[in-house]
């Protein structure tokens, strides 16, 4: 429960740049993060970092490592204590391959120069992200900017181009790798493979390869920016979305086969003939009243969600009726046939739970 | 050996003073909380605390303009969901001077100034109980329970348990610190025992800790002997029964296995109680015992610390077969037997309320201690229990 949900501002409700960025960086595993500001910004983004990384069965603990502001810092500066901490993290094992330093919302309100600080000729490669939290952006604002700082350790562009580079999965959500796992099973028909994640589960070395792919998808177009960012400077084409709901998904093949000389025809009749198939195992739901209520007043509407809605309602024949059993909107929006198989599953568990009498 | 001051801190596994305050102050069920900072400071406690919480959601502009308005607008929202308003400023707004105090002119407003720079969750737990001003009613009968947080899995259960044993005594409850309504803390009986010393009141005569069963007896003695009404001998009858239990299932345990090697985590009071009770039922041998607050002073064998990486270290070195503390001690040696004394307590199902002071909360750990290692043995097939 939370007061004044204000659609008019949005931006209130989307998080901490802090946590975005953290989100992208601590998937880069040979880096150390070094956040500059209180400890209990570095414990609630570890906390929360922690929990997701053991829902998606992940071992791997990120290092993030506070300067630990105190009250005197907060009054007299903490320039010199996030020097210190450059230091030391520079002389603890486990050597960091780069560091990353994030800044929180005290420390730019106190007014301390984190890049200047990071620019005092370490030996390995310090490289400051602004996450001021809630100022100057939002969780995605801290998002890209990550992508982007995480995106200079890469060299400029050289050599064949192979494979396919994947930008800014969405590593706190459930279901990152069967997603990751749907865009692989849909490029095996055009004969592509993944050159990178960017950035999932990977070191400073691979993040070299960056500018190798023969293309880059995004993720989900608010990602526009770094697409733009990355062809600019290794000169690499892009998709702007994983494929969304089942139109997406075989436009995402067309697009995948332009930007690649491949003739795509087989690939999207096949993938036809498979969502028919799929769609048929979910015929029971024809003629269900259902209704999609509002995820959250906190959260922004995702227009791609709401046409995977409008297509899977007309596909099975759902009724949408106000008095219709309430049905979970699809949050994000479902990525390829299989992520609809399994928004289809949690539809018809619903229908079943809910409203027998519907029927 | 504590952390040392201002040194910087590899994964900090306690949180900050401001989640502390909120945590104290959404006991209280009369009580609206507001967080008035950003929606990243709101979401860390509103998703640990089973407790409705309010946010000022701050952006930049207010920052820049002044919170006030924004902070009057949310007042106004909520002042009718409930009796009382509290608002905890976080860290940004806490340095820009703004006088707060005018937007609670005419109104029943707590305002409680804990940034999160102002230290840990003892911190700002105990500057919200500060700001409450509690304040003792010499006529009121009855015991007041403290050292309540929601942010303890064991809030409920310790809640309960304290009640159960009062009322055995024949007593009668005051004020739990911090539970129930509000207006309790300002006519607080003049007499206190404590389910987690880390978080004492100060409010009334402290006449112990809850915190294991020679504690028990010696606080509902001290009871008897200063309050008016409190038999102690159902109390003490229940202790001798209970520890005849343990004595029994801990000798039954000891005749086929090893002692556990145990390392404990946790608040301090929480930890050394944890400790102690193995050493004495089980005669574990204690690998390390780490405190996740500053000691009020210093412990021997007790090492304060939060940094991850100095724990994982303590565990490695001291190879545990069994781990009391949190999910993140967990994670370090999966293969020990683990039992949960600390947040987060993550991949299982928590929904009774579960107690770690008083008798059942003695023979509750001791449950929880010897099926986790006897599941260990059993999992790895050298021994198995009778």
């Amino acid at each position: 429960m939370n007061s004044m949900p204000s659609p008019s501002n949005p931006s209130r409700y989307e998080g901490c740049t802090l946590t975005g960025a953290l989100a992208v960086v601590t998937q880069v595993r040979d880096a150390a993060c070094i956040i500059h500001g209180p400890a209990g910004c570095t414990h609630h983004n570890f906390s929360l970092l922690h929990a997701t990384l053991l829902g998606n069965d992940t071992a791997a603990i990120p290092r993030l490592i506070s300067t630990r502001l105190g009250e005197n810092e907060i009054i007299f500066g903490g320039e010199d204590a996030l020097e210190r901490c450059i230091a030391r993290v520079h002389e603890a094992p486990p050597a960091p391959a780069a560091i990353f330093v994030l800044s929180t919302c005290i420390v730019e309100t106190i007014g301390d120069d984190t890049a200047a600080v990071c620019a005092r000729g370490w030996e390995t490669p310090v490289i400051p992200i602004r996450t001021s939290g809630f100022l100057g952006g939002v969780f995605q604002t801290g998002f890209v900017g990550a992508l982007l700082a995480a995106g200079t350790l890469a060299e400029q562009g050289s050599g064949q181009r192979e494979g396919v580079t994947l930008i800014g999965e969405k590593n706190l959500e459930y279901d990152v790798d069967e997603n990751y796992a749907e865009v692989v099973r849909l490029l095996a028909y055009l004969d592509l493979a993944v050159n990178l994640r960017f950035v999932r589960d990977t070191d400073t070395a691979a993040l070299s390869r960056l500018g190798t792919g023969a293309f880059n998808i995004l993720r989900e177009p608010a990602l526009r920016e770094v697409g733009e960012a990355l062809h600019r400077r290794h000169g690499t084409p892009f998709i702007d979305s994983f494929p969304v709901g089942l139109a997406g998904t075989l436009r995402f093949l067309r697009e995948a086969g332009k930007l690649t000389g491949r003739d795509t025809r087989d690939a999207v009749r096949e993938e036809e003939a498979y969502q028919e198939e799929m769609l048929a195992a979910f015929a029971d739901l024809a003629g269900a009243r259902v209704r999609f209520d509002r995820l959250s007043p906190l959260l922004e509407e995702d227009a791609a969600a709401g046409e995977v809605v409008a297509e899977l309602a007309a596909a099975l024949d759902l009724r949408v009726a106000q008095d219709g059993i309430p049905l979970p909107p699809p949050y994000p929006a479902p990525v390829g046939t299989a992520g609809v198989r399994r928004l289809l599953h949690r539809w018809r568990r619903a229908i079943r739970t809910n409203g027998r009498r519907s029927f | 050996m504590p952390d040392p001051p201002h040194q910087d801190c590899t994964n900090p596994l306690w949180p900050c003073a401001m989640t502390g305050a909120v945590a104290c102050l959404a006991g209280f069920d009369d009580l609206a909380v507001i967080v008035h900072g950003s929606s990243g400071c709101y979401f860390y406690p509103a998703s640990l605390l089973t407790a409705p919480l309010h946010g000022t959601f701050l952006v930049e502009n207010e920052i820049i303009f002044g919170t006030e308005e924004r902070l009057r607008e949310v007042i106004d929202t909520v002042a009718g969901t409930r009796e009382h308003v509290a608002v905890v400023t976080t860290c940004v707004p806490a340095i820009l001077g703004e006088d707060l105090a005018g937007v609670a002119h005419d109104r029943d407003l707590l305002l409680v100034d804990a940034p999160g720079f102002l230290g840990d969750l003892e911190a700002g737990y105990h500057a919200a109980l500060e700001a409450i001003r509690p304040a003792v009613d010499p006529n009121r009968p009855g015991v007041n329970i403290d050292g309540i947080c929601l942010l303890d899995p064991f809030c409920r259960g310790n809640i309960q348990e304290a009640q159960r044993l009062l009322t055995a005594a024949g007593g009668a409850v005051g004020t739990t610190f911090c539970s129930g309504p509000l207006g309790a803390a300002g006519r607080a009986a003049p007499f206190t025992v404590g389910t987690n010393p880390d978080l004492a009141s100060g409010v009334g005569e402290w006449c112990g800790s809850l915190l294991g069963l020679d504690a028990v007896a010696e606080t509902f003695e001290r009871l008897a002997a200063t309050c008016d009404g409190i038999d102690p001998s159902p109390v003490a009858h229940e202790i001798a029964e209970a520890e005849k239990r343990i004595e029994k299932a801990c000798d039954k345990y000891l005749r086929r296995f090893e002692p556990p090697r145990v390392a404990v985590f946790g608040e301090c009071a929480y930890a050394a109680y944890a400790a102690e009770t193995l050493e004495r039922y089980l005669d574990a041998e204690i690998a390390c015992i780490c405190s996740r607050n500053r000691p009020a002073s210093p412990r021997r064998r007790i090492e304060q610390t939060t940094d991850f990486s100095r724990i994982s270290e303590l565990i490695t070195a001291g190879e545990p077969d069994l781990i009391i503390g949190s999910s993140y001690e967990q994670t370090v040696r999966p293969e020990a037997a683990f039992v949960p004394l600390t947040p987060p307590v993550r991949g299982r199902v928590l929904l009774h309320a579960r107690p770690l002071a008083g008798i059942e909360g003695t023979l509750r750990l001791l449950d929880d201690v010897l099926n986790a290692c006897m599941d260990l043995r059993q999992s790895s097939g050298s021994q198995r229990p009778e």
